[in-house]
């Protein structure tokens, strides 16, 4: 248990060290901003694990979170607010719309949750795209400004390592605390919970908080990134590709996020100027990583590991990786077929 | 409780909490040398470097994609080698995706260090890409976005449209000409978004000022397939005529086809618009549309001999294809760049739009082209009815409109003191 | 607005969509109910018999012949991805939904590949002609032709449901799957036979829906978001369900359009946000 921890603490600190050197070792501005797309899609996609793998939530009307908090931020800004109230009303939105998505979704739970995140994330999608006074309709909001003290590209993205960092941090202390546990708990079995005196619905109502609160807050990181917020933000589509992001990269996982959101972000934004078919190199890629990797890319690395290190000591030690249940709650060791 | 567990825990906590007080430590002092490099202007002048963005794959991917098309055959049949200057295009595909459409073009301008941005196509991509470009003084040249603030209330002098209209601008002649043929009352049906607001609120103010009156106005969503309910409206409406506007792509041949299917073909007349009426619309329904009218800048079946002449071109490259909005947008772009660089030789930065506004094009593929000071063009718009030449479908001027700006027979300064349009504004 | 032929006309329109959707969702919502997928690709089956459809169609004129050929290919693609991809993670939701998610983005890349970004339309001499009229109503066949299919396949698939012993096997298997194996019957096969009868329903409605709505780049999303929204509605795994919530969503889509405008948008949401919360398995679906 321990030494894999020292192992996440390397590979946490020897990331970090890339990641501050970054604009020190001759990483233009360009490949700044990517890296810095993909820290903010990681953080979107880290906020989601935490739902999916400890409460078992998978949310597809996440992207909508992060794109209310985003519109909060771009209307602030275009009154003029300063970057104060800016951030204290994107805030205000997100913490309304999380409760509003939790409110309405605490009784449910597998598909019925999916759908009406879905429909909820709709219902965002539709209001950013016809409430055109606030949020400028089809064509956005632009010119978004961000605070003077990271309004240079690299302190804004020293700002961003940063914040991913802390926030990583407190979804993994949030994971592991008796808070987290009862999460799992409830996840695997609900009814034995509510007999044991736990008020399932509240439970999912705060983890949905924590949850949102992170998106929106990467939410509000973006459009300080980009200057700029569209209903496409909001859409299905997005959703659907955060969800995508948890899964490759491995789901309760703490780096799986990260690693997700990069796969996908460097598609889309850098294979796409090689390859032209990018969409089904995109496509492939889901499916090879679930038929060989099916615990995602850190899930499965992580076990690849578990079971090199068993093997080497020979002692029979739990795998690394029993936090690694499928929603529906059995371990996925026990479930897969050999692969 | 929670203190009991907390050794591990707080080891891992403090690894982190020392890995981000390093980093923001480090926040403190700049990296050397790297700075945006947008400003470093390519000093290379016997390049002009294009970095063009669309569309190409997705949903808007066949709109994208003739964008690309009519730029390079611009290149192909001219050669790409002007007074000296080699052009070199670097084609981003942005997937109609605003966020993507941002990174590609920083990617562009600081990576490629391209002396031009051309596209994207979609308004909302376009009104991000051009915020940007602007921003960091790289010029950005329009072929087929017409979201009425690039040129409006957002324009600037590193933006210029090249081979579009605004969206208000390019219906608003539909109108007059539907007041000119003695219709007193309409309906429109136009998509529910900033570009339908703009052709709608074109057309309405063209229709009013010539003593016409629209009675109703529908606003379909985005995303809507099934038209039927619309056509039954318009027919509980009755008026005179009815005006539609798509953004292209299926709700054009979707709308058609509830529109026959409910048998108003023979009994409601109809004015549509340049992409819910374009090749692709004709290609898709076939005989089934001659006669339909539309309002357009582009008029495929005009009787002139550049239009003949890159007909047969992209014809000849394409299987046969006609030439649709978006080729016409991207090889009249192509066009304008290659006039300034005979003129001038290499120019950059606010120069090449500077330029290219200043020029006046007498016999382009759009007809007779110039520009306003907010770099819109001022160019002819076009009534066409789909008519059969040699087998084939093509969308044939019956009416010219010359030289109409983007004010809607106001002056400028009222255009940019009302509102954006919406559906509770529309002029 | 509110003339008998406006109503009346109205409402075929309500009904002749809620016929297409339920092409879309009664497949969706089959494997749903037996297999506990959320089958993301379904979209994407749509898509292929649609474009097939429409190809064939234009080169024959014989629309039997087109909407043949989209079940034929869309029901071996469908036994592919069931045998080679989905059976190695069956029962396991997350994983499900990556990898149909995965099939979608390569079958529709490859359609526009393919086929091009044109918009692709059932050519009018291949599908019914010409509108029947009735007083002052004209209303084209075609649309009562698409109303006719899919009163005859909800039909179809309730008879077989109910009264065959494949649909004995298949609702058993929805209640309980240890005893499908306790009759004796292969639950795998069982599971790749109804996967691939939800997609080939799927194909149908792409090529019967081409006449009505034209097949581009982007459909086999919208079709999915519209089949899930119905499926939630009618409840998980009812066919009943399906039928109801398809017209329920025709109807009200029509009128709301009509006389709601503002709402436009939400017609298609609202009523499935409303349905979650008062009754979160859906109107059919089971309370587990």
């Amino acid at each position: 248990m321990t030494r894999t921890r020292a192992i996440s603490g390397g590979a946490i600190v020897a990331l970090l060290a890339v990641a501050v050197a970054l604009p020190y070792i001759g990483a233009t501005s360009y490949v700044i901003s990517l890296v810095s797309t993909i820290l903010i899609a990681g953080m979107l996609a880290s906020s989601l694990n935490f739902l999916i793998g400890d409460a078992g939530m998978a949310s597809l009307g996440h992207g909508a979170i992060a794109a209310a908090s985003a519109y909060g931020a771009g209307w602030a800004s275009k009154q003029g607010l300063d970057p104060g109230t800016q951030v204290l009303i994107a805030l205000g939105i997100t913490l309304v719309v999380s409760f509003m998505y939790g409110i309405l979704s605490m009784r449910t739970s597998g598909i019925y949750f999916l759908m009406v995140t879905l429909a909820l994330g709709m219902v965002v999608y539709g209001l950013a795209f016809r409430w055109s006074q606030v949020t400028g309709g089809e064509n956005g909001i632009s010119g978004i400004k961000r605070p003077e003290f990271i309004g240079e590209w690299w302190t804004f993205y020293y700002f961003l390592v940063g914040a991913f960092v802390l926030t990583t941090a407190l979804l993994a202390v949030v994971s592991r605390s008796p808070f987290g546990a009862s999460l799992r708990g409830i996840r695997d079995s609900e009814t034995r919970m509510r007999s044991l005196g736990y008020s399932v619905p509240a439970y999912r109502l705060g983890a949905f908080m924590i949850s949102g609160t992170v998106a929106g807050f990467a939410g509000l990181l973006s459009v300080w990134l980009t200057h700029f917020v569209s209903p496409s933000t909001a859409g299905v589509h997005k959703s659907v590709l955060l969800i995508v992001m948890v899964i490759l990269g491995g789901v309760g996982t703490v780096f799986g996020p990260l690693i997700g959101a990069a796969v996908v972000v460097l598609v889309e934004n850098v294979l796409s100027n090689e390859v032209e078919r990018w969409p089904t190199v995109l496509g492939l890629i889901f499916i090879l990583v679930i038929l060989f990797a099916r615990a995602g890319i850190v899930g499965s690395f992580n076990k690849l590991i578990g079971r090199l290190k068993r093997r080497a000591t020979s002692t029979p030690s739990p795998p690394a990786e029993a936090e690694l249940v499928t929603p529906s709650g059995a371990p996925v060791s026990e479930r897969n077929h050999t692969a | 409780m929670m203190s009991k567990k907390m050794s591990p825990r707080g080891r891992w906590s403090a690894i982190v909490g020392l890995g981000a007080a390093a980093a923001l430590a480090l926040t403190a002092c700049a990296p050397p040398g790297a700075s945006p490099s947008g400003d470093d202007a390519n000093e290379d002048t016997s390049t002009l470097k294009v970095g063009y963005i669309s569309p190409i794959t997705g949903n808007f991917a066949i709109a994208g994609q003739e964008m690309v098309d009519g730029w390079n055959l611009y290149w192909e049949v001219n050669g790409d080698e002007v007074n000296g200057v080699t052009v070199e295009t670097v084609v981003e595909d942005d997937a109609g995706n605003p966020e993507v459409s941002l990174t590609k073009a920083k990617k562009l301008v600081e990576l490629d260090e391209v002396d031009v941005v051309v596209g994207p196509l979609l308004a909302n991509t376009a009104l991000a890409v051009a915020a940007y470009t602007s921003s960091v003084g790289v010029p950005n040249l329009h072929p087929v976005a017409a979201a009425d603030d690039l040129t409006q209330r957002s324009a600037n002098d590193f933006t210029v449209r090249t081979g579009s209209m605004s969206a208000s601008q390019m219906h608003f002649p539909g109108g007059v000409w539907a007041g000119d043929e003695g219709y007193k009352t309409a309906v429109t049906l136009c998509p529910d978004y900033a570009f339908g607001w703009e052709s709608c609120a074109g057309f309405k103010q063209g229709f009013e000022q010539n003593g016409g009156e629209v009675t109703a106005q529908y606003w379909y969503p985005n995303g809507t397939s099934d038209f039927s309910t619309y056509v039954s409206q318009i027919r509980a409406a009755g008026a005179d005529i009815a005006f539609v506007t798509t953004a292209g792509g299926a709700p054009g041949p979707d709308f058609l086809k509830s529109f026959m299917g409910l048998g108003l073909g023979d009994t409601q007349d109809l004015l549509m618009n340049c992409c819910s009426l374009d090749q692709a619309t004709l290609r898709a329904l076939g005989d089934d549309v001659l006669g339909f009218h539309s309002v357009s800048n582009w008029a495929e079946g005009r009787d002139s001999d550049v239009v003949r002449e890159f007909n047969d071109a992209y014809g000849a490259k394409f299987d046969g294809k006609i030439p649709s909005l978006n080729v016409a947008g991207g090889y009249m772009t192509a066009s304008l760049v290659a006039k300034v660089l005979e003129q001038h030789g290499y120019v950059s930065g606010d120069d090449l739009v500077a330029a290219i506004s200043s020029l006046t094009v007498e016999d382009s593929i759009l007809g007779a082209v110039s520009f306003d000071k907010y770099h819109n063009p001022i160019a002819p718009v076009y009534i066409r009815e789909v008519q059969e030449i040699d087998g084939k479908l093509y969308n044939v001027p019956i009416k010219t409109f010359d030289a109409v700006d983007q004010w809607l027979g106001k002056t400028p300064e009222e255009v940019l003191a009302h509102e954006s349009y919406s559906q509770s504004f529309q002029g | 607005m509110f003339t008998p032929v406006f109503l009346a006309e109205q409402t075929l329109n309500g009904l002749s969509f809620g016929a297409l959707l339920f092409l879309l969702a009664s497949g969706l919502t089959l494997v749903f109910g037996l297999m506990r997928i959320v089958n993301l690709a379904h979209g994407a089956f749509y898509m292929i018999g649609g474009y097939l459809g429409v190809v064939v169609a234009g080169l024959t004129g014989n629309l039997l012949l087109a909407v043949l050929t989209g079940v034929v290919v869309v029901a071996v693609t469908a036994f592919i991805v069931e045998v080679v991809l989905l059976r190695f993670v069956r029962g396991q939701e997350l994983p499900e939904v990556l990898l149909t998610v995965g099939v979608s983005f390569v079958i529709a890349d490859l359609c526009l590949a393919i086929f091009g970004g044109d918009p692709h339309s059932l050519p009018s001499s291949a599908g019914i002609q010409g509108s029947m009229t009735v007083g002052d109503l004209t209303y084209p066949w075609y649309r009562i032709f698409v109303i006719g299919i899919a009163i005859a396949i909800g039909i179809a698939l309730i008879v077989i449901q109910n009264r065959t012993r494949i649909g004995a096997v298949v609702r058993a298997g929805v209640d309980d799957r240890e005893i499908i194996s306790a009759m004796g019957v292969n639950i795998g096969w069982v599971f790749t036979g109804m996967f691939v009868v939800g997609a080939a329903l799927a194909a149908i409605g792409g090529t019967i829906g081409a006449g009505v709505r034209s097949i581009a780049p982007g459909i086999q999303d919208e079709v999915l978001l519209y089949a899930l929204v119905v499926v939630i509605i009618g409840g998980l795994g009812s066919v009943t369900g399906a039928a109801v919530g398809s017209v329920l969503i025709g109807l009200i889509d029509a009128f709301a359009k009509a006389w709601i405008p503002e709402l436009s948008y939400f017609t298609i949401f609202a009523p499935m946000a409303l349905v979650l919360v008062l009754r979160p398995t859906g109107l059919f679906g089971r309370t587990t």
